[in-house]
C-alpha cells in the first residue's frame, strides 16, 4: 500500500519500509514522501521479504520486530546468496531494542546501517538517506 | 636461541649419522647375499626392501626416544617441583648427550623461578609476621591490605579476611589480582595508576569510587571505594597501602533504584518517539499558517518533548553506566562541528525560554577522540541544565579551546542562580544519593553523573566553578586525537568497545 503525501518533487528513489507500528511507518511515508522518495511500506515480515527480493527498491528499513519472520531474518535472507542474488538496495536495519551479542554482530556484518527509532526524528531518517550513495 | 640451534644441529647429525648407516648397511647386505649366496637379484630387492622398512621403524623409534630426552629432562624438572609429587627426581643433566648446555639452563631457570617465589613468599609471612603485632593495623576496623613492589600482598587485617572471608594465608604472599579480582568504573584502574605512579613519584594516593569486586563462589558481590597510598621510600618495603570502604548496600541499593526506573523508563521511549515525530510534521506542515502565538506553542510542544526525551535518554544511560554496559566508540571528530551542532539542537530548548547560546570557539582546533552521540549528550546536559538554572539571566556562553595542558576545554557558562557550595562537592553523584539535597538540586545530579561518567571514560576530567547568585561555570576536557591515538597504541586496549547507538556504514552525519 503506498500513503498519499504531499510530495514536493520526487527524487526517484524507492524505500521499502517493513514496520508493523502503524504510526511510525505513518510519519516515516510522510517524512521521506515530502522529500520526494516513493516509499511502499509493509506490515508484515514475510510479505516485506518477499517484496524486497524484487529488487525493486534503493533502500529497505527492516524493523526486528515485524510479524511472520523477524528482522534479523530477513536481513539474513537478503545477504544469502543461496536465497537471493545480489540487491541493489541498502539494507538499514530500525529498532529501539538493544540486540545480543550475536544478533548485533549479524547486524553489524551485514547491515549497511542500523538506528535506534528513539534516537532520530522522521525528519532526521530522512537526512540520513538523503546521504546514502 | 643459540642453544636451540645447536641442539638443532646434534639432533639432525644424529639423524644423518643414522641413515648413512642405515644405508651402508643396507648396500653391504645386497652386495654379501648377491655375491656369496647365489641369490636372484628380484628376490635381493624384495628382501632389502622388507629390512629398510623395519629399520626405518626401529631408527624412528631410537631417534624419537633420542629427541626427546631434553624435553623429558625439563618436564622431569616441573614435576620434580610440584610439592605433591613424590618420587620423581630430578633430571641428571650430566648422562645427558644431545642438548646438555639448553637444558641445564632451562632447568635451572625453573629451580630458580620456584625458589624466587617461596623466598618471596616467606619474606611476606614475615613481614606479615611484623604488621600482624602491630595493634592499629591489625585491628583497623577497615580492610586494610598492604601490597609490595610486585603486588604481592604482604599484609592484610583481620577485617579483611571477614570482609573476604578469606583466611590470611590464602591472602598473604600472593599477587593482589589472583585474590582479588575488582571492576572499575573507568579505565583508570588500580593498575594502571599503579605502574604510572612507579615512573613518576615517590609518594602518592588515589581513591575509585563504585569498585565491583567480582566472585566466583557463593560470595556476595561486593561494592566500595578504594584509598591507595603508595610510598616507595621505607626501610620496610610495604609500597602500598590499600583501604576499603564498604558501600554495598547503598550502592546495590541505587543499582536496584535506577534499574526500576529504567525498566519503566524504557516503555516510555515508542510514545516519546511517536510524540516527537507528530509533533515534528505539524510543526513542518503548518510553517507560516499558524498565529504567532500557537506557532510558539508548537515550540515550546516540541523542545519539552526533546527535554522529556533527553531525560529518558540519561536515565537509560545511567542503568548502562551501572551496569558498565555504556561502552564507547571513539572516533576522530571535528569537535567545533560537533559543538555547532549540539548548540544547534538545545537551541529551541533556550529560544522557548528567552535565552541566547552564544557560541565561542578557538579556531584551528585540532580533531578530538570522541563518542560522537555521548559526548553530544554531555554537552547537552550541561547546556539543559544551565538552562534550568540560568534565572532571570538571558545568555549562556559555550566555548572552546585547547588549554595550558593540550587538552581540547570546553566550558559552558551561566549566569543565573549559581550552587550552594555545600552542594558542590556532590554535584557529579547520582541525584538520589543524598536525600537532604534532593530538593536543592533537583533532577540535575542524573545529567552530571551522567556527563561525567562519559568524559571520564574518554580519558578527561569535568569540574564546575560557581558562585552563588553569580552564575556556575561548567568545564570539561577532551584528548586531542592525536594524543588518544598515541595512548592507545601503548595500551593494551587497542580495540574500542561498540556502543548501543545506531550507525550507518561510511557515513558521516550519524556514525562510522
Amino acid at each position: 500500500m503506498s500513503i498519499e503525501t504531499q510530495t514536493l518533487h520526487t527524487n526517484g528513489k524507492r524505500v521499502l519500509c517493513i514496520e508493523d507500528e502503524h504510526f511510525i511507518s505513518e510519519l516515516y511515508a510522510r517524512a521521506l514522501g515530502r522529500r520526494g522518495y516513493d516509499v511502499d511500506l509493509e506490515l508484515d515480515g514475510q510479505r516485506g521479504l518477499t517484496k524486497a527480493q524484487t529488487n525493486n527498491y534503493d533502500i529497505v528499513l527492516i524493523d526486528l520486530m515485524v510479524p511472520t519472520i523477524d528482522g534479523i531474518e530477513i536481513l539474513r535472507t537478503l545477504r544469502d546468496p543461496a536465497k537471493t542474488p545480489q540487491l541493489k538496495a541498502k539494507l538499514i536495519v530500525i529498532t529501539n531494542l538493544e540486540q545480543r551479542e550475536d544478533v548485533r554482530a549479524d547486524i553489524e556484518k551485514q547491515a549497511d546501517g542500523y538506528i535506534v527509532k528513539a534516537e532520530i526524528t522522521p525528519s532526521e531518517l530522512a537526512d540520513i538517506l538523503d546521504k546514502l550513495k | 636461541m643459540d642453544n636451540f640451534q645447536a641442539l638443532r644441529a646434534q639432533i639432525r647429525a644424529y639423524l644423518i649419522f643414522v641413515v648413512l648407516i642405515e644405508n651402508v648397511l643396507l648396500v653391504g647386505g645386497i652386495w654379501f647375499v648377491v655375491k656369496y649366496l647365489n641369490v636372484s637379484l628380484d628376490s635381493v630387492a624384495l628382501g632389502a626392501y622388507g629390512v629398510s622398512v623395519i629399520m626405518t621403524f626401529i631408527i624412528t623409534f631410537a631417534a624419537a626416544d633420542y629427541a626427546l630426552i631434553p624435553l623429558k629432562a625439563i618436564w622431569q624438572a616441573i614435576v620434580h617441583l610440584v610439592p605433591n609429587e613424590s618420587g620423581v627426581a630430578a633430571p641428571d643433566i650430566n648422562k645427558m648427550v644431545v642438548g646438555r648446555t639448553l637444558v641445564a639452563s632451562l632447568t635451572a631457570q625453573i629451580y630458580q623461578i620456584v625458589t624466587v617465589a617461596e623466598h618471596s613468599e616467606s619474606v611476606a609471612f614475615k613481614r606479615s609476621s611484623d604488621l600482624s603485632a602491630n595493634f592499629i593495623a591489625n585491628n583497623l576496623p577497615l580492610p586494610l591490605l598492604v601490597l609490595d613492589a610486585n603486588q604481592t600482598i604482604l599484609f592484610a587485617n583481620t577485617t579483611t579476611c571477614t570482609y573476604l572471608g578469606r583466611q590470611s594465608n590464602d591472602l598473604i604472599g600472593q599477587n593482589l589480582y589472583s585474590v582479588l579480582n575488582m571492576s572499575f568504573p573507568s579505565e583508570k584502574t588500580l593498575d594502571s595508576w599503579l605502574k604510572k605512579t612507579k615512573e613518576s613519584a615517590v609518594t602518592a594516593s588515589q581513591l575509585w569510587e563504585r569498585v565491583r569486586l567480582n566472585v566466583t563462589d557463593n560470595q556476595p558481590t561486593r561494592l566500595f571505594d578504594l584509598a591507595a597510598y603508595y610510598n616507595t621510600d621505607n626501610p620496610q618495603h610495604y609500597e602500598t597501602l590499600l583501604v576499603l570502604f564498604d558501600h554495598t548496600a547503598q550502592y546495590s541499593q541505587d543499582d536496584q533504584a535506577i534499574g526500576f526506573v529504567a525498566l519503566s523508563v524504557h516503555e516510555l521511549r515508542t510514545p516519546l518517539t511517536l510524540l516527537r515525530g507528530y509533533i515534528e510534521a505539524f510543526d513542518e506542515e503548518t510553517q507560516g499558517k499558524l498565529s504567532p502565538e500557537l506557532e510558539g506553542f508548537v515550540a515550546k510542544m516540541n523542545a519539552t518533548a526533546q527535554q522529556l526525551s533527553a531525560f529518558v535518554n540519561n536515565i537509560l544511560n545511567v542503568a548502562r553506566v551501572d551496569n558498565d554496559q555504556l561502552s564507547l566508540q571513539l572516533h576522530e571528530e571535528d569537535w567545533s562541528e560537533i559543538i555547532k551542532s549540539t548548540v544547534d539542537m538545545m537551541s529551541l530548548r533556550a529560544k522557548v525560554r528567552g535565552i541566547s547560546l552564544v557560541q565561542n570557539i578557538a579556531d584551528g582546533l585540532s580533531t578530538v577522540g570522541a563518542d560522537r552521540i555521548s559526548i553530544q549528550e554531555v554537552i547537552a546536559n550541561l547546556i539543559d541544565n544551565a538552562i534550568k538554572y540560568s534565572g532571570a539571566s538571558k545568555e549562556i556562553i559555550i566555548s572552546t579551546k585547547l588549554n595550558g595542558e593540550g587538552l581540547i576545554e570546553t566550558t559552558v557558562q551561566d549566569f543565573g542562580v549559581g550552587v550552594p557550595s555545600a552542594v558542590l562537592p556532590n554535584l557529579f553523584t547520582k541525584f538520589y544519593r543524598d536525600h537532604h539535597n534532593r530538593a536543592q538540586i533537583g533532577g540535575t545530579g542524573l545529567g552530571l553523573y551522567l556527563a561525567k561518567a562519559i568524559v571520564t571514560a574518554h580519558g578527561g576530567n569535568i569540574w564546575v566553578d560557581s558562585k552563588e547568585g553569580k552564575g556556575s561555570t561548567f568545564s570539561f576536557t577532551l584528548l586531542p586525537y592525536a594524543k588518544l591515538a598515541e595512548e592507545t597504541k601503548n595500551s593494551d586496549n587497542k580495540e574500542l568497545v561498540r556502543s548501543a547507538h545506531g550507525w550507518i556504514k561510511n557515513h558521516s552525519l550519524y556514525r562510522r
